[in-house]
């Protein structure tokens, strides 16, 4: 869409004869893109050309000018451009930007104003400037003509065209949006009829209220912040993508924040700097302390391999680098990453910005002075828990003692028996060499002789027992030719032997006896209390790194030294390098208090836009992590403007905004298409009806769990595991490999299985398989949008997938007890738990001669409950439905 | 459903990580205009990704692979790789250094091979007794006999093989192909997995994981036991009419009028039909009743002892021929770690499969599909030439020196590469490192192992992963 627009607007600009083409506005973007980074930028400048100014390229280079005014023909840039000889990679001008360069050489190559002495002193357009993201928040007047403002403003532009708002959705369409949209589950017959009932003019706004004082309402926006944070409960980076034990505590803390309905100024200076907001030492912490450090988990979140066996200079820097990307689309919507290499291409983001601000995060993600995951944690643990657990460790260490001198007892028995089998000259010069501390080259090669000696060690015995099995029967064998024997002394003298014998090699069966001894030490550490921990981001007090722009993004070419700031382009206040009333150095407080102050362009816009997406499926700007020029221009500047400015005067706070979004008409009209809108604004951006919207993955398994009756609510705690299983798919369930690494039967998770979705584990490696295919996100590093795809295999798991087929059955289970002995009670019921309707028309009956044909198969095939199969199969299809899946 | 709807979804059939059918159409008018001919952003889009077929960097040879995979390590100087050597030193010390796998039963004597060795066909390829149908296509297999991964075990040594390094946590050969060339049936899943029907082998899922690609790219694999591939077919109390009632009455559900105009929701039907156009191509392509008899006993259907194998060879044939990029057929697990009564097991072993590879590369080729088809038999080791178990013999582990064999897809037919030393310890003429063989395996796909790359971390990926892989252009046809 947006490469369309762009492709239009610069084809429009050319068409449009009259406007003068500009260097400043229109070609210098161009070159920006596409020949500043060798001509130019960074002190290169191949060819001896410098294209970022006119008058440079009026001078030229080695082969002479490479304009000349009035005349693109002569004009070396236009030449080369028009051949595809520049730019020098694949990468070439599109014919539209070719066109406007021979236009603007053409109408004289002019410019704005006056170019300055120094092409570096221009890192910023004022065009750049004029952007109408990094133009202050208007509080724009509201229209007249609605009593909603929200209406107002979308009624002025619908007006405009000739259009209006679509009729307001019947009140059973209405509850189950609602409820969607905030507790991301259905509502329950008993809600909607208790709705359907209450004639009172406020009924709405009541359903409002009562939604956003449940804590399912905390669940389901937490989880659209977790996206934006890029939550997970694993590392990335490195293959193992190992687990990360605490997030979860973060994922609880943003749920709390959103029931709470905790200001978005806090919740954003509580997220970035929480820890600067508590004294340390952080120990014997109280709660409210214990949230404020949990929330800086959101700069945590950034996947970290240095951990895990990556703790290189390029795994540290990634960790910044990612953090960055997830503060800068959250807050301030945009891709600043691209500056990390060179001034961004698009948006007026220096290169010099982006260090800067890195500066900011520097002294708390210092990869010189580099700490691993671990060794950020915060103990939660009190001294008398960590008193408990040294004393039970002292035991442990003394069952680890006689563990091991019961290995030291199998090696000698393992020994002896292997010596046996080998010359008896040898065995004493062997048994000294197996000994030996340090052997001898006469102890090696005798050694080497007799593998079976060598080999022997503690990691090893287990293998023996098989042996030693075997020579028991053996000798049981033996032993039971001399049973009858008794009277035969010899005999005696034999079984004797053979007894001894066998209590030998009884006595050297390790496995099970080394085995239980290492579970008595591994239960007796189970007993000491767990050690909970805090994700947190913190400084080193009194360290304070000097931040240098690095040459071309690599981390091991630093170059000119830069201090804290924010972009440039919004021109922050600098931020003070160390503030010396504090143990840290207060920049990232600093910065949450720029970006939280009120003269912000970016964050209250980048904000409300969001919260504009959640409800009506698309955003005022529908690339809500990206603000700038590639992305998409406001469809409502002024209602875009009005609701920041109104959000941030009335307290940053999220439950009166949405009660403000969802009591407007325009929330509350029909999905309900209609011609004339279709062919004037067909893509409904102008809100003349209500989006269809898919349901995000987590939404759809809830939502089935719901209709089960299964779902288990409680909030929070540590997530419900995942693990692969036979066929490679990722379900719920704790792993249990064989040794070759097989996956065997999950332990029972006791109800843990049918949590909300957001409970269960993230592990970027291994997202839940049913979640993936609904296009749950991958968290590299975070989401800004989601994509919502329409693909067969989704069509698969609603025909076979087993959590679907076992959950049907489930509610069909619960139709039977709901309305006993009473079919058409049970698919009415169905239909309602379900789609949150009455069936309507003809609906019942044909669902009535669809489980009866049913039936009467299953019946045929001596399905031992085909009543119940058939009505399962039935509320498959009701959760299958395009209805279910879809909020309209 | 217009017809451009119905193009688009099935253009975007089976694609997970799309951006859902409004995109798709868009980009599909729009490459009709020309006007993506240079994206604008490339660097920073989403990357769609789906299971067309895809370009590859040069004029590929091989179109699709059939691996059978030998989990355990097939003992080399027993079946392809004979040292007389042995036969002399049969029982004495072994006189060179050796490392052990097996503690509890190592020893140091050398064990000489007990079957007898004859040549074949007209390259005179060297095979044993107990690989008769392999001697029968010699001159259509490139046997490498220095292949080489020098890592402990099984686990390292299947990674290595299977995923370019001894980690876990990597994308599965097989999903680099259906990455980088998409598959030509997308009707069926690109990357499918035939295991044995007793269990898995070593390392279990991962063998077919897609790692850190996307997991569309994953292995499918077929169970067996009933739903034979998971989410595709029915459970089997849905299967056939009720579930065929079921899909009737969820369409009428849907087509309440209420979607009229809304492409998401009609596509959302589409998607379902497409399902089960899906489930009716595999349950097709695993239905071999309509083979000839003939086929059939050529791959030793008739016989208890190659009857599973033989069937999922053919129905990997199948699969191939209609479009499927990369299938692994699977022995048990480590049905080929002969450790000990390796006189009995390893024939038993070479008499499950022998019979049904030799049919499969017999009867590609009858087909004109050999050219064009990779067929892969090997393991991920071989053994050692002295003693495991003296009291029942067997061999323990060799990673630094082993034989596995190609045939078809561009690899030179009839032609021995490289060697073992005089034990068949180690290979130590014109050594094949796991990345060689993956670097060649690419190439003969027209893909470049430096070039097929994938973006995770900040950095290009790729299935060598900066190994010095090297395109064994001797073994090219």
């Amino acid at each position: 869409m947006r490469i369309l627009l762009g492709t239009c607007s610069l084809l429009a600009a050319l068409s449009v004869g009259a406007a003068p083409v500009l260097f400043e506005k229109d070609i210098r973007p161009i070159l920006k893109e596409h020949c500043f980074q060798c001509h130019g930028e960074d002190g290169k400048e191949k060819g001896d050309l410098d294209v970022r100014l006119r008058r440079l390229l009026l001078e030229g280079g080695e082969h002479g000018p490479a304009i000349v005014a009035g005349q693109p023909g002569k004009s070396l840039l236009f030449q080369k451009v028009r051949d595809g000889k520049m730019p020098k990679d694949q990468k070439k001008l599109a014919a539209a930007e070719i066109a406007l360069i021979r236009e603007w050489i053409a109408q004289g190559a002019k410019t704005a104003r006056p170019e300055p002495v120094d092409p570096n002193a221009v890192l910023i357009t004022t065009e750049e400037r004029n952007f109408w993201a990094f133009q202050p928040i208007k509080n724009p007047a509201v229209p007249k003509g609605a009593k909603n403002p929200i209406d107002a403003f979308l009624l002025k532009q619908l007006k405009a065209k000739g259009l209006a708002f679509s009729k307001a959705a019947d009140k059973r369409t209405l509850i189950r949006r609602a409820t969607f949209d905030l507790t991301g589950l259905p509502p329950t017959p008993a809600e909607i009829k208790k709705f359907v009932e209450d004639n009172s003019p406020g009924a709405f706004a009541k359903i409002i209220d009562r939604l956003l004082d449940s804590p399912r309402y905390g669940e389901r926006w937490g989880r659209h912040w977790l996206d934006v944070a890029g939550y997970a409960d694993s590392e990335g980076y490195t293959e193992s993508d190992a687990e990360r034990a605490w997030a979860w505590r973060y994922r609880d803390y943003v749920i709390r924040a959103f029931n709470i309905d905790m200001p978005w100024d806090r919740f954003i200076r509580e997220q970035l700097a929480g820890d600067e907001m508590v004294k340390p030492p952080y120990n014997n912490l109280k709660p409210e302390q214990i949230d404020k450090l949990t929330a800086t988990g959101f700069l945590r979140m950034a996947p970290d391999g240095t951990g895990a066996g990556a703790n290189n200079a390029a795994a540290r820097n990634q960790v910044m680098a990612e953090t960055l990307k997830i503060v800068s689309t959250s807050l301030m919507g945009l891709t600043v990453g691209c500056a990390q290499c060179h001034d961004h291409r698009y948006d007026p983001i220096p290169q010099h910005d982006y260090y800067q601000l890195r500066a900011i995060f520097e002294p708390s993600l210092d990869p010189k002075r580099w700490r691993a995951p671990n060794s950020r944690r915060i103990t939660l643990f009190t001294d008398a828990e960590r008193k408990k657990s040294d004393a039970i460790e002292v035991e442990a260490k003394k069952l680890d003692g006689e563990r091991q001198k019961k290995v030291d007892f199998f090696i000698k028995q393992t020994l002896s028996w292997k010596l046996e089998s080998i010359p008896e000259a040898a065995r004493k010069p062997l048994r000294e060499a197996y000994r030996a501390k340090k052997r001898n080259a006469e102890q090696n090669a005798l050694l080497k002789k007799y593998p079976s000696v060598r080999q022997i060690s503690a990691g090893s015995l287990y293998l023996y027992d098989r042996e030693y099995s075997g020579e028991i029967s053996k000798l049981n064998t033996e032993r039971k030719k001399l049973a009858d024997k008794k009277e035969d002394p010899k005999a005696m003298e034999e079984l004797k032997r053979l007894d001894a014998r066998i209590k030998f090699f009884r006595d050297a069966l390790s496995k099970k006896v080394l085995d239980a001894m290492a579970k008595k030490a591994k239960d007796l550490r189970a007993t000491k209390p767990e050690e909970p921990f805090i994700r947190a981001l913190t400084e080193q007090p009194g360290k304070v790194p000097t931040t240098h722009v690095f040459y071309r993004g690599n981390h091991d070419q630093p170059k000119t030294a830069v201090k804290p700031a924010g972009l440039s382009v919004v021109t922050a206040k600098a931020i003070p390098e160390n503030n010396e009333a504090i143990p840290s150095t207060g920049r990232r407080t600093a910065f949450a208090k720029h970006l939280t102050a009120g003269q912000h362009p970016l964050t209250a816009r980048v904000l409300v836009n969001r919260f504009w997406l959640h409800h009506f499926g698309r955003g005022l700007v529908d690339t809500p992590g990206d603000f700038g020029k590639l992305g998409e221009r406001p469809s409502h500047p002024e209602l875009l403007d009005w609701l920041a400015s109104d959000f941030m005067k009335h307290g940053w706070q999220l439950k009166r905004l949405h009660k403000l979004i969802m009591t407007s008409d325009a929330y509350r009209q029909v999905s309900r298409r209609n011609a004339k809108q279709d062919s004037i604004d067909p893509d409904n951006r102008l809100l003349g009806r209500v989006n269809i919207r898919r349901m995000e993955a987590e939404t759809i398994r809830d939502a089935i769990l719901s209709v089960s009756g299964q779902i288990k609510n409680k909030i929070g705690g540590k997530p419900v595991p995942v693990m692969e299983d036979e066929v490679g798919q990722f379900i719920i369930g704790k792993e249990n490999l064989d040794g070759e690494r097989k996956p065997g039967k999950s332990a029972d998770l006791k109800g843990e299985e049918f949590r909300r979705s957001l409970y269960v584990q993230v592990r970027r490696s291994r997202k839940l398989s049913f979640l993936d295919a609904f296009d749950a996100p991958a968290m590299e590093p975070n989401c800004a949008k989601r994509p919502v795809s329409t693909v067969a295999p989704q069509a698969l798991i609603f025909m076979n997938n087993e959590f679907v087929i076992a959950q049907s059955r489930v509610m069909a289970e619960r139709l039977q007890k709901l309305a006993p002995k009473d079919p058409d009670g049970q698919l009415a019921a169905g239909w309602e738990h379900a789609l949150g309707h009455e069936p309507i028309g003809d609906e019942l009956s044909r669902a009535r001669e669809f489980v009866q044909k049913q039936t009467a198969l299953f019946k045929e095939r001596k399905d031992k409950t085909p009543e119940l199969t058939a009505l399962a199969n039935y509320c498959q299809a009701l959760m299958s439905a395009n209805r279910f899946v879809y909020v309209d | 459903m217009n017809e451009f709807l119905a193009n688009s979804t099935r253009r975007h059939f089976l694609s997970q990580n799309a951006m859902g059918i409004g995109g798709v159409a868009l980009a599909w008018l729009l490459q009709r205009e020309g006007l993506l001919a240079n994206p604008v952003k490339p660097d920073l889009a989403a990357v769609a990704h789906n299971l067309l077929p895809k370009q590859p960097h040069h004029a590929p040879r091989a179109k699709a692979m059939i691996s059978c995979f030998m989990q355990g390590g097939p003992s080399h100087m027993d079946i392809c790789d004979p040292k007389p050597l042995l036969d002399k030193w049969n029982g004495k010390d072994f006189p060179e250094k050796i490392k052990y796998d097996n503690a509890a039963q190592a020893s140091s004597k050398v064990l000489a091979s007990k079957w007898k060795f004859k040549k074949h066909g007209q390259s005179g390829m060297d095979f044993s007794e107990i690989v008769p149908g392999f001697g029968s296509i010699a001159d259509e297999i490139c046997l490498i006999r220095s292949m080489r991964t020098g890592v402990n075990n099984h686990g390292q040594s299947i990674h290595a093989l299977n995923s370019g390094r001894t980690v876990a946590g990597r994308p599965a050969l097989g999903s680099w192909l259906t990455y980088g060339l998409g598959t030509e049936n997308q009707n069926l899943p690109a990357y499918m997995v035939l295991r044995d029907p007793v269990n898995i082998p070593v390392l279990g899922v991962l063998n077919w994981s897609a790692g850190w690609l996307p997991s569309l790219y994953q292995g499918t694999v077929v169970r067996a036991r009933e739903p034979r591939i998971l989410n595709l077919d029915p459970p089997p109390h849905l299967r056939g009419k009720p579930q065929e009632n079921f899909l009737e009455f969820l369409s009428a559900l849907n087509r309440d009028g209420k979607s009229k105009g809304e492409l998401d929701l009609e596509a959302r039907i589409a998607s379902f039909e497409l399902a089960a156009r899906m489930q009716t191509a595999a349950a097709d392509v695993m239905d071999i009743s309509d083979e000839s008899d003939a086929t059939k006993k050529l791959y030793g259907i008739d016989d208890a002892a190659t009857k599973d194998f033989g069937t999922r060879c053919l129905i990997a044939r199948r699969l191939v021929e209609r479009g499927v990029r990369f299938v692994q057929v699977f022995t048990k697990n480590q049905f080929w770690d002969h450790h000990g009564n390796i006189i009995n097991s390893l024939p038993a072993s070479c008499k499950k499969i022998d019979r049904p590879m030799a049919a499969l590369v017999k009867d590609l080729k009858g087909r004109g599909l050999l050219d064009s088809t990779v067929v892969h038999w090997g393991g991920e080791m071989g053994r050692l030439p002295v003693v495991q178990n003296e009291k029942s013999p067997g061999r323990d582990h060799n990673t630094y020196g082993f034989s596995m064999w190609l045939a078809g897809g561009g690899f030179k037919g009839g032609h021995i590469h490289g060697a073992t030393d005089e034990w068949g310890h180690r290979a130590i003429e014109n050594v094949v490192n796991h990345y060689d063989y993956h670097a060649t395996l690419l190439h003969l796909f027209g893909l470049d192992h430096t070039r097929l790359t994938y973006k995770r971390a900040a950095q290009e990926q790729t299935l060598t992963d900066g190994q010095p892989g090297k395109v064994v252009k001797e073994i090219l046809a």
